[in-house]
Formats: C-alpha cells, sequence, structure tokens
C-alpha cells in the first residue's frame, strides 16, 4: 500500500477494493494522548465518519462511496476521488467553486448535518463536479449555532489561506448557501456568525 | 542601534534595552516587575496599574544600568500598543511617551503579540514557521502570507492561559497557575472524561473549564490531569490539522504556557510525525518582558520614522491579524 498523505487525524493510503482503486483512511494511535482520551476519539470518529459519509450520499452530495469499516483498527476503506483539492486550484477557479461549495455546504446545514472541518482541503474537484470529503468532525444537529460554526470555519479558512480572493470567494460562498437554505435561515445563521466572531479574543467591539 | 522596549500590558511591567545589528539583536538588559493578585484571585486592572506606576521609574533605571547605557544614547523607544488591559497599558505608554517628547527619542506602538513572536524567531531562529501563541490573552495558530500573520486557528471562547488560571484560581493557586496545575498533575495518571471540544482549525474551552472545576470537587490531582491532557491533546490536534493543512515545516510556541513541558512534549511528537522542526522559545522569555516589544520595534524602525506623539495610541483590543508587518 502506498501513502498518499499524511492527514491531521489520519494516514490516507491508496489501496484496492475488489478490484477499484480505493481509500485507506486509517486513524492511527496519537502517542502523544491519554490512551483511553486517544481510543474514544478515534472510535467516535470512524463511527461517525463512516455513518454520516452515507447519509450526506442518500440526499445527494458527492462524496465517496464507504466499503469497508473497520473498527478494531479504526480504519475506512472507501471510494478514491482521483480529483483536485480546490485548495490547490487557481485562484479564479476557487473564487467560482465557492458558489458551488456554499451550495453543498447549505444542503447538508438543510439535511441537519453540520460537517465540522470545512476547509478548502477537503473539497474535491474532479470531472466537473465538487465532492466533499473528510466527516470525522461532524454531527447530526440541526442546531442554527452548529451551522455558524462550520460557516465561520469556512470564512477563517478563506481569510488566512486565500486572503488575496477572500472577498469575492466569500460573498459566492454565501450567495449558493443563500440560494439553499432560504433568506430566512441565511440572515439567521450569518447573524450567529457575526456572534461566534465578537465572542472572539480581541474581536472588534463597538 | 539601541532601542528601549517597554511592556505592560497586563501582570508585567518590563523594560528591555537590545542592540541591533544587521539582523542581529543581542539583549543587553530585560528588568520585570510582576504584579501578583492574593491567592486565588485574579488580576485586577486597577491595582495592577498602580503596582506599574509605583515601579515604573526602578524597572527604567534598573534596565538602563544594566545595559550600562543612558537614555542619551538610544535610537529608539517602543511600547506594547496593545492588546492588553487599558489602564496597564496606559502605564507603559505615557512613560515611552515622556522619554520620546522629553529627549526627542522616536516612538513605536507594538502589537503585543506579534512581540511574542518576533522575539521568538530571534532566539530560535525559525525562519518560516506555523507560530502557536499561548499565553493569558491569546490562543492562536498563524501563519505568515502576504505581509501579515494570518489566523489558521484560535480558541473561540477563553485561551488557554486563562482556563488554567481560572481553573487553577478555583482550587486556591495565584495567577499564573500553570507551573502549580503542571506540577499537581505530574502526580496522577488517572484520567477522567472531560469535553474535548475541536472544530476545526479552532477549540473552545469554557465547557472543559466548568466540566473541570466539578471533577476537582472529588480529587484536585485527577482534576489537574485530566485538564492538561484533554486541553493539550485539542491543542495539538488543532497544530496537527494546522501544519498539515498549511504544509509548513516549522513550528514555533511563543506565549507563557509555552513554558509547559508536557504540553512541548506532545508538540515535539506532533512534530516528528508530520517532519516539521520544533522551535520552542527560551523559558525566560516565554512569558511578557521588554525584549519582545523592544525587537519588534527595532524592526519596525527599519521601514519607519516612528510616530508622531499624537499617534501614540493605546488599544485594548488590537487583533495581530490587522498589523501589517512590511519590513
Amino acid at each position: 500500500m502506498k501513502l498518499i498523505k499524511k492527514g491531521a487525524e489520519a494516514d490516507i493510503y491508496q489501496t484496492m477494493w475488489q478490484n477499484s482503486n480505493a481509500i485507506l483512511k486509517i486513524r492511527k494511535t496519537k502517542n502523544y494522548r491519554n490512551s483511553s482520551l486517544d481510543s474514544k476519539i478515534r472510535k467516535q470518529r470512524t463511527i461517525k465518519e463512516s455513518q454520516i459519509i452515507s447519509q450526506v450520499k442518500s440526499f445527494g452530495i458527492p462524496a465517496p462511496l464507504v466499503y469497508f469499516v473497520n473498527l478494531k483498527n479504526t480504519s475506512i476503506i472507501m471510494q478514491e476521488i482521483p480529483g483536485t483539492p480546490v485548495h490547490d486550484l487557481s485562484e479564479s477557479k476557487i473564487i467560482q467553486l465557492s458558489k458551488t461549495i456554499g451550495k453543498l455546504v447549505g444542503m447538508l446545514h438543510k439535511n441537519g448535518i453540520m460537517h465540522g472541518d470545512l476547509t478548502t482541503s477537503n473539497f474535491i474537484f474532479f470531472k466537473n463536479n465538487v465532492y466533499v470529503i473528510d466527516f470525522g468532525l461532524s454531527q447530526n444537529t440541526i442546531k442554527p449555532e452548529d451551522h455558524a460554526v462550520d460557516l465561520r470555519l469556512i470564512k477563517e479558512i478563506l481569510n488566512s489561506a486565500h486572503a488575496k480572493i477572500m472577498i469575492p470567494a466569500w460573498k459566492n460562498f454565501l450567495l449558493g448557501y443563500k440560494s439553499v437554505v432560504g433568506n430566512a435561515n441565511y440572515v439567521k445563521i450569518t447573524k450567529l456568525v457575526s456572534d461566534i466572531e465578537s465572542r472572539g479574543r480581541y474581536a472588534q467591539v463597538v | 542601534m539601541l532601542g528601549l522596549g517597554i511592556e505592560s500590558t497586563a501582570h508585567t511591567f518590563s523594560c528591555a534595552v537590545i542592540e541591533k545589528k544587521g539582523k542581529k539583536g543581542k539583549i543587553l538588559s530585560d528588568v520585570r516587575k510582576i504584579y501578583r493578585p492574593a491567592d486565588g484571585e485574579g488580576i485586577h486592572p486597577r491595582e495592577a496599574s498602580r503596582h506599574h506606576i509605583e515601579n515604573s521609574s526602578l524597572v527604567l533605571s534598573e534596565c538602563l544600568d544594566e545595559a550600562n547605557i543612558k537614555v542619551n544614547d538610544l535610537d529608539i523607544v517602543s511600547y506594547a500598543g496593545g492588546p492588553g488591559l487599558g489602564p496597564c497599558l496606559r502605564v507603559g505608554a505615557v512613560v515611552a511617551r515622556s522619554l520620546a517628547s522629553f529627549y526627542k527619542i522616536p516612538i513605536y506602538p507594538v502589537n503585543h503579540a506579534l512581540g511574542h513572536i518576533e522575539l521568538g524567531k530571534l532566539l530560535t531562529g525559525a525562519t518560516n514557521p506555523l507560530v502557536l501563541l499561548v499565553s493569558g490573552g491569546h490562543t492562536m495558530l498563524l501563519a505568515f502570507l502576504n505581509k501579515q500573520w494570518r489566523v489558521f486557528g484560535e480558541t473561540l471562547d477563553i485561551t488557554l492561559g486563562q482556563l488554567l488560571d481560572q481553573f487553577g484560581r478555583s482550587i486556591g493557586f495565584a495567577s499564573p497557575c500553570g507551573k502549580n496545575i503542571e506540577e499537581l498533575a505530574a502526580t496522577s495518571s488517572n484520567y477522567v472524561t472531560l469535553p474535548y471540544s475541536v472544530k476545526g482549525n479552532d477549540v473552545s474551552f469554557s465547557g472543559l473549564l466548568s466540566a473541570t472545576k466539578s471533577v476537582a470537587k472529588k480529587s484536585k490531582v485527577d482534576a489537574c490531569y485530566s485538564l492538561q491532557e484533554t486541553s493539550f491533546a485539542m491543542i495539538a490536534e488543532a497544530v496537527e490539522r494546522a501544519l498539515s493543512f498549511t504544509r509548513k515545516k516549522e513550528l514555533m510556541i511563543v506565549g507563557g504556557v509555552a513554558a509547559n513541558k508536557r504540553l512541548s512534549e506532545m508538540l515535539q511528537d506532533v512534530c516528528k510525525r508530520h517532519g516539521a522542526k520544533f522551535f520552542v522559545v527560551p523559558l525566560k522569555y516565554a512569558g511578557d518582558c521588554g525584549s519582545q516589544i523592544c525587537w519588534t520595534g527595532l524592526l519596525e524602525s527599519q521601514i519607519k520614522k516612528g510616530v508622531s506623539l499624537k499617534d501614540t495610541f493605546v488599544t485594548q483590543s488590537w487583533r495581530l491579524d490587522t498589523v501589517k508587518v512590511n519590513y
């Protein structure tokens, strides 16, 4: 098996599953973590991720198919999406795809799911489609506050990693998001995003 | 070039003199007086500022003596303009303004958080790091991009320093409590489950604080151990996420909590896994000090002539990610 990425949480290997290319995502023990905390986190996230991937596929979010879950070594074998992470695309392409990403996030929220780790590395552009991956921190929740946490995270990423194109990308994201969740929800959730930001350290307060 | 830096954002009143030659800086003196509230109590801004006022001339003269220079030898004076406690910040600013106007020395307001980073880079030799700034005032993951430090992750509520201090005070320690908690934690290995809240690259500590307080009713030792294990694991995970996202090959940890050995140990392990170099600011300069302000002021003086007195502001909420870094 070929190691293709050492992610934050898991190691990603390229492998085969019944004659098709597949990805093995394995959450290995982290020695620096207290062992009972470590095994709890790894197990919980493996279960959550596999469950939620299946859920989101059922309402039409492009995401990898889950082939096999092994709770003993906390690993998941899933379909390989051989595209490019949005993070690595050209700036103009990222601006353009921000709208699609906004729509996808809107669909997740509308169906009661928060992604929990919305970064531009977790959207893969493949064959003119944007796939969503990495549901390890996802939750089933309809609480608007949780949805706002999602939005604030992607905003933070755009503002840091993609600072040059933050304004048009964020605008497009919100356009896409609004078109799916509707104006009332959009107003409510973006207001909560400002609330979260104002709780931050040294936020601009009047 | 000789600079004087004055730090007075919170507990510490400190003056330092640094001599800058090219890209190198040599700390000639760094004198501090730290305000200590009573056991179990937090910092009282008015009392802290009073402490700073009473100690300011002593610290200043000691600092100049130790560096073996006179005020007239100084090329610039810089002070911490924020973020911090208003009454405390004002003391440092007043001292700096007095020197600047009486002796006609160019004056520079410096962002305190930027000071932590710049001094860390000077002392560790890190060149392009992901920075973990953990102190009483900050818990932030930062990387430099397009002339500004950008926030890749931060706390959504209280800081790691506040978490440790507020918990420590609730069991009767005096702020800053990090060291006491670390010592007590080292005597336990009984992990009690506590809320673990990582949201992407961000963390949230307020729920953890309340939960730990209730664990402490049964066992203070277990509470300290579990608090450190949980909060540091959260930080370590956020660091891993940010390292993997930014693909940086260096991690530098600065700020008061950088002094904690358990945290360093965990982050060292993270760096090993990601093939990144690990830098931690020397213990003596982890906490607030005049050197951080002085060095940053000296760096700014390469491109700016100082500000006029009417622009020598102090700002309680001056976010690091709004500062343009042009040197």
